[in-house]
């Protein structure tokens, strides 16, 4: 089984088949095209989007559905032909897609997490896109987690 | 902000070598044609937005400041698995 170098859980094992395919990248991060998810008991429902290229790059993701249950994908029609997803209406979390939203984690701020661009991975193929969404009012860092309540105020003000 | 009207099919010059055409107005869309040098980057806006919280995202932090993190994420997300 291949084998690679991660960012937090050291050397694992994975299997061809897990690996996500971004053929675009993601933005910022353009010639970086496969990614392996990685799961531990300890800290489910996290999954880690370890990078196969870049061993120190790592996105720390939840489902989108557990950061807002009520979330509502608005995928463009040019990243649902990527995908090879019917461009006729929006997939099925769950069932079509895998949709993550990347965590921001800043010391003394709040996480945040990227609803405006989740991860959009097609089951069936393990392609995947950062779809950054069309006419949507998400943000990109929707308050997930509040900063703890014995921070200074100070620390409170650099926060943006 | 400079603000122009523009019909479809017009264009506007900027710095003599970019070229931004209306191609289409729809009822709330509008498509637009770039024309730019190589080396200017052109990308929409949210993009750009993107492009800065991957990178924020993708930083490395000491491992106190991590696993703190780590922990009120889960706490968070088992609560709200579990209710």
């Amino acid at each position: 089984m291949p084998q690679c170098v991660t960012k937090y859980h050291g050397n694992i094992e994975y299997q061809d088949e897990q690996v996500f395919q971004f053929p675009q990248g993601l933005p910022g991060f353009a010639g970086q095209r496969r990614f392996v998810p990685v799961e531990h008991p300890s800290t489910r429902p996290i999954l880690f989007l370890q990078s196969l290229d870049t061993p120190e790059l790592c996105f720390i993701t939840l489902p989108v559905l557990v950061v807002n249950p009520a979330y509502r994908l608005a995928v463009s029609e040019e990243d649902l032909a990527l995908l090879q997803l019917p461009t006729v209406r929006q997939p099925a979390i769950g069932t079509d897609v895998l949709c993550l939203a990347i965590l921001t984690i800043q010391p003394h701020c709040a996480t945040t997490a990227n609803l405006l661009a989740p991860v959009v991975v097609n089951l069936r193929n393990r392609i995947a896109v950062q779809a950054v969404a069309t006419d949507t009012s998400y943000s990109h860092q929707y308050p997930f987690l509040e900063p703890r309540q014995d921070r200074e105020p100070e620390e409170v003000a650099r926060c943006s | 902000m400079l603000v122009m009207s523009r019909r479809q099919g017009e264009a506007i010059l900027i710095h003599g070598d970019i070229e931004i055409h209306i191609l289409s107005v729809g009822r709330s869309k509008v498509r637009i044609g770039i024309k730019a040098p190589r080396e200017v980057p052109v990308v929409a806006r949210e993009i750009e937005l993107v492009q800065k919280e991957n990178a924020e995202a993708a930083a490395t932090h000491s491992s106190e400041v991590l696993s703190a993190a780590i922990a009120g994420i889960l706490d968070i997300a088992n609560d709200r698995s579990s209710r």
